[in-house]
């Protein structure tokens, strides 16, 4: 309760950003279902509607090791695989068991959040106490590693128990009436698909939060300290290691959620989809949407997941125009002059529409 | 039992003796200078004592608890905080963050807490504000409680890092030329402000620092390094008065 009149009396910047982000992201959801259940939406659309969650979680999720701890991981579809995979497997098993997945896909998206945090807090407690650019370089490996691990897996159960192997899915032995759970490279079939967008668009919602919250509170303030100043930080007694853990087993665990969201969301799931290709791409809408923008993140993943369907069309400029689009959206949101320089323009014109002084309008700078 | 006790401290940067033997002890709630040339190991002796570098040699003793060679986080949770030659300030964290990042250990709540909006939370940070604009005001700074600290001007990012050590509430403050890039009028402003800091929050402060208006005006003792070691000891005046020291200042 008073937490509220606190809010209500003065309401902090940061306080205004992240509802801005809320109510828009609510805004598009809401304006998207209208458009669906009108009719007015292409399949093609359609078909995209989760992975826009899907990638947007990915990005905001790993913008806070990016652009709030301040320190570089390649590894982010090395999570989302952990995720999707540890997801799809537990609603495989318990698809006979719990039949409402109401109640069955919250614990697969957790269960996939978990197993990914398990593996960013292993990574974490060796690389994070070094200083430079290690993170970025066993996360990248560890990506690798994990896909290929899934792609060689053969998982199979029958009425003796589960059969695990590395080679082949011969080697399973399973008996006739036995059930392959992961068949190596061709990966898993017929996990439910629970994956829906009113689902996505709220873990969507509540990653945001819990984003925003994390970053304006104790914990956050300390790793934004770490970030800016690491002997600062060490000098007024903050515990790097700590702090640097827990955000990257936030950004791991998050990582996780949108790989479980994902996995539910296709008919068969491969390792492969979680390559290399993938942890660049969320790192691109991390760069290109700002560095420590939530907000940027998202819009950057959505508009940037549409891009290339919506240009197929016109197969000939494609790449051309997907370009142009991506060094337009990096001068926008990384160079401060620019962005300096459109703001005040910005200004000035809306100073000159509702007529007043050039001066005051200056104050947008 | 003095607060601070330095016995034989040194360190060897590759054959450079950056500081070689010294001893030096501070009472509860004085205020002390340590001055000398330049490159005389002044602010590698802030960097001993708070466990930047680890001692080759000596020991030092906080309250009667033995700091040598601890880590810069555990020095700090004993109750030595600092300020930078060079600041060194949360340049994208507001002038208030900044404070409160300073108060993170002494005022808790878990990260769960924060993420989930507990009541705790509520509570822990109106507690948190409150202090940190009491801080803020002490050095004139709660009108810019907003503002990136990067944003402000030079000798208010000096001021800045003073309340951001203060907020660790230390038992010792290390100050690092705190006066540096300051004019007469805010180096006078700012002695007055050390000692209303030492008188009001019961500090003790050791000081390094060239400007010596600021020296005489408000330290109560002194020591002179010089190549590492400790040239001269004692009380300001006599200090300042000794020939040794001037040649030490005035020569090469
Ligand atoms: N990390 C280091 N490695 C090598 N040499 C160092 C290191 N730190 C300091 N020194 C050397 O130790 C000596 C003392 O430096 P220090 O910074 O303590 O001087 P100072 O008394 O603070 O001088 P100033 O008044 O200019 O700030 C200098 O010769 C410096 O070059
Ligand atoms: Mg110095």
């Amino acid at each position: 309760m008073k937490g509220q009149i606190d809010l209500k009396r003065k309401i902090s910047p940061a306080t205004r950003g992240s509802f801005i982000t809320y109510g828009m992201v609510t805004a598009a959801f809401i304006v998207t279902q209208i458009l669906v259940s009108t009719g007015r939406v292409s399949n093609m659309f359609q078909g995209l509607l989760v992975p826009f969650c899907v990638y947007s979680i990915a990005a905001v999720s790993l913008n806070l090791t990016v652009g709030i701890l301040g320190e570089l991981s390649l590894g982010q579809a090395g999570f989302m695989c952990v995720g999707a995979y540890t997801g799809a497997i537990f609603s495989l098993m318990t698809k006979d068991a719990i039949t409402s997945a109401w109640v069955r896909f919250p614990l697969a998206l957790l269960i996939g959040g978990l197993a990914a945090a398990i593996f960013g807090v292993l990574i974490g407690i060796p690389v994070l106490r070094l200083r430079g650019d290690y993170l970025a370089i066993v996360t990248l490996a560890f990506g690798e590693i994990i896909k290929n691990v899934f792609a060689a897996l053969y998982i199979g159960t029958d009425s003796r128990g589960v059969h695990v192997s590395l080679t082949s899915q011969g080697d399973l032995g399973l008996e006739p009436d036995g059930k392959m759970i992961i068949n190596g490279a061709l990966g898993i079939s017929g996990a439910p698909k629970d994956s829906t967008f009113v689902i996505g668009f709220v873990v969507l919602l509540l990653t945001l939060i819990v984003m925003y919250n994390f970053i304006n509170s104790r914990t956050g303030r300390a790793v934004m300290s770490i970030r800016d100043n690491r002997i600062a930080a060490e000098s007024i007694g903050l515990n790097i290691t700590k702090y640097k853990l827990i955000t990257f087993g936030l950004t791991a665990f998050l990582g996780g959620v949108a790989g479980s969201l994902f996995s539910h969301n296709l008919a068969v799931l491969q390792a492969s989809k979680f390559d290399y290709n993938l942890s660049i791409l969320i790192l691109v809408f991390v760069v290109l949407g700002g560095i420590g923008s939530m907000r940027g993140s998202v819009i950057a993943a959505v508009v940037l997941t549409l891009l290339p369907e919506v240009l197929r069309s016109i197969n000939n400029y494609r790449m051309l125009i997907y370009s142009v689009v991506l060094i337009v959206m990096m001068i926008f949101t990384s160079n401060a002059t620019i962005r300096g320089f459109f703001a005040a323009n910005f200004a000035k014109l809306k100073g000159v529409i509702i007529k007043n002084k050039p001066d005051t309008a200056k104050e947008g700078v | 039992m003095a607060l601070l006790e330095v016995k034989n401290l040194g360190i060897t940067f590759g054959g450079l003796h950056a500081v070689d033997g010294f001893s030096m002890s501070i009472e509860k709630g004085e205020l002390y200078g340590l001055i000398g040339p330049n490159g005389a190991g002044k602010t590698t002796c802030f960097n001993l004592l708070t466990g930047v570098y680890k001692p080759t040699m000596g020991t030092i003793y906080l309250d009667g608890e033995n700091i040598t060679g601890k880590s810069t986080i555990d020095i700090n949770k004993a109750g030595i905080a600092r300020t930078f030659q060079n600041i060194r300030l949360f340049s994208n964290l507001s002038v208030i963050d900044n404070v409160k990042a300073g108060l993170t250990n002494n005022y808790r709540y878990s990260t769960a807490t924060g993420v989930f909006r507990l009541p705790k939370f509520f509570k822990t940070e109106k507690l948190m504000n409150e202090k940190a604009h009491e801080l803020l005001k002490v050095f004139g700074l709660d009108e810019e409680s907003s503002t990136m600290a990067a944003n402000l001007p030079y000798g208010k990012q000096r001021k800045l890092e003073i309340a951001r050590a203060l907020a660790t509430d230390p038992k010792l403050l290390l100050l690092d030329e705190p006066a540096a890039g300051m004019n007469p009028n805010e180096t006078a402003e700012l002695m007055n402000t050390i000692r209303f800091v030492r008188d009001e929050f019961d500090m003790t402060v050791l000081l390094i620092e060239h400007d010596m208006s600021l020296v005489s005006g408000i330290c109560e003792r002194l020591s002179v390094l010089n190549f590492g070691q400790l040239l001269c000891q004692g009380k300001t005046s006599d200090v300042l008065s000794d020939p040794e020291v001037i040649t030490a200042y005035l020569g090469e």
